[in-house]
């Protein structure tokens, strides 16, 4: 594979590794008081390849799925385009600005308000204080909190804090959209909005990264979609045949009769 | 603020009115010292947890780590420059006079104090990401820091024997400087602060080393 100017993401063989449990002690004194036996025992850590292997171009303006059972490595895979992780080998390259919504809470205070995170979180996500400011009202009306905004950040309720998320997310004008699983917590009127504002975004070369397990709303919303499963793709293609193929080795796993 | 007024009363109660030590102006040499002792002290204190503590924000948000740590340093230097009319009150109640030295003594002497902070606070911060018990050693190591260095007594008390050991604490120099500064209008030179500024070199660059390594891991290990 090899990547030209349209490219908003290029992932070249990217792998992940994990250890699991290491033996590395987390204190100084654990440290210090178990020198000797850390010294003697031999302490190989056992890896875990969350990601295998990766390698992905995502063109501007693309919109891509990504599907895959629990520990597929799909949040793996954001973070490392997020930045948030390095990949222990391969390459990432991503032109442009990203904007993340990573899980619930996207890195909000629960003791200051809503307004104040909103700002927060905005200038985090590299606009200056100015700009925050000036697209404060926008983020505050899409969120649709009303005078809860103005109340701290936990007395919210999943759904609210996952409006306040999507809301500044979408109003950083970020050349990549990455959104990990959130819009479920949202209630159904909420989730229609946020799409529709998602294809809003589309329109204007967004390049939009969706994580879920609703396959209904990868099919509706992306062109592209990948399957992980231990860390590697299995299929790359359009949606619809991904998502089917997807199902129906869901549906044959299940379907395996239950004899040992 | 309060918190170096109340502990400079409770020295002054202590040191000077029961054990009757014998110097000058005792509350000015307890005060000219106290404040920037506690720019450093709570700096270092708050920033050593810092980085473990969010790691909700580090996990989900891509922003430059440092400015965590650099957060409770330059916010600390707010509350240290809040509390010069402080001093000068105490300057000018026991019969000093400020003069001019003050206008380039005390950005020099803020300035050094704020880099050797920034490079002392971001080998601690990130290195407590890994050994997490290492805040408690530095509140320790702060509490002890505080008797052998030139606070509660000023430098030319000290046996000439044990001034050289003294100078090894990379504070002490600093802290006889302010100190220099408020009670003697001297602005300090080369030969009073080199060992400060030998301490502060070392640390910038062993500080931003570290944390430029470890920073890559803060994800995967919070």
């Amino acid at each position: 594979m090899h990547s030209d100017e349209l490219d908003v993401i290029t992932l070249e063989h990217v792998s992940k590794r994990y250890y699991l449990r290491s033996q590395r002690p987390q204190e100084l004194k654990t440290a210090i008081l178990h020198l000797p036996s850390f010294l003697r025992t031999d302490h190989r850590r056992r890896p875990f390849w969350a990601l295998d292997d990766v390698s992905l171009n995502v063109r501007r303006g693309e919109s891509i799925g990504v599907i895959g059972p629990n520990g597929s490595g799909k949040s793996t895979l954001l973070r490392i385009v997020a930045d948030l992780a390095r990949p222990t080998t391969g390459t990432v390259q991503v032109n442009g600005r990203i904007s993340a919504l990573l899980e619930l809470g996207a890195g909000f205070h629960p003791q200051i308000t809503g307004r104040e995170n909103a700002v927060l979180n905005a200038v985090l996500l590299g606009l200056t204080r100015k700009e925050a400011d000036e697209r404060l009202p926008e983020i505050i009306a899409f969120s649709e909190l009303g005078d809860f905004i103005d109340q701290p950040m936990r007395t919210y309720s999943s759904g609210m804090y996952i409006r306040l998320g999507f809301a500044v997310a979408v109003h950083v004008k970020a050349d990549v959209l990455l959104v990990d699983e959130v819009l479920a917590v949202g209630d159904t009127e909420f989730q229609q909005k946020c799409f529709s504002h998602i294809e809003k975004l589309r329109a204007e070369g967004v390049t939009i990264v969706l994580v879920s397990h609703d396959l209904g709303s990868v099919t509706r919303f992306c062109d592209r979609a990948v399957l992980l499963q231990h860390g590697r793709i299995q299929i790359d293609g359009e949606s619809q045949p991904v998502v089917h193929e997807y199902l129906s080795r869901i549906t044959a796993l299940i379907g395996q009769p239950v004899s040992s | 603020m309060l918190k170096p007024l109340l502990l400079g009363l409770v020295l002054y109660f202590a040191l000077k009115q029961v054990v009757r030590i014998r110097v000058e102006d005792y509350q000015l040499v307890l005060i000219s010292a106290l404040f920037p002792w506690a720019w450093f002290q709570t700096s270092v204190l708050l920033a050593a947890p810092v980085i473990s503590s969010n790691g909700n924000l580090i996990k989900k948000v891509h922003f430059p780590r440092y400015v965590l740590p650099f957060a409770v340093v330059t916010n600390n230097m707010v509350h240290f420059l809040l509390a010069l009319p402080v001093i000068t009150v105490f300057v000018l109640v026991s019969g000093y006079r400020p003069s001019a030295a003050w206008l380039v003594g005390i950005p020099m002497l803020a300035l050094i104090e704020l880099v050797l902070l920034m490079g002392v606070v971001l080998l601690i911060s990130s290195l407590n990401v890994y050994l997490r018990d290492l805040e408690h050693l530095v509140e320790v190591f702060l509490n002890l820091m505080f008797y052998v260095t030139p606070i509660i007594y000023p430098l030319d008390q000290v046996p000439q024997r044990y001034k050289n050991l003294l100078l090894l604490n990379p504070l002490a120099s600093l802290i006889e400087a302010w100190r220099e500064l408020f009670m003697s209008n001297k602005l300090p030179g080369l030969e009073a602060l080199w060992p400060c500024l030998v301490f502060t070199a070392i640390a910038v660059a062993i500080g931003s080393t570290v944390f430029g390594r470890l920073e890559r891991g803060f994800a995967d290990a919070l």
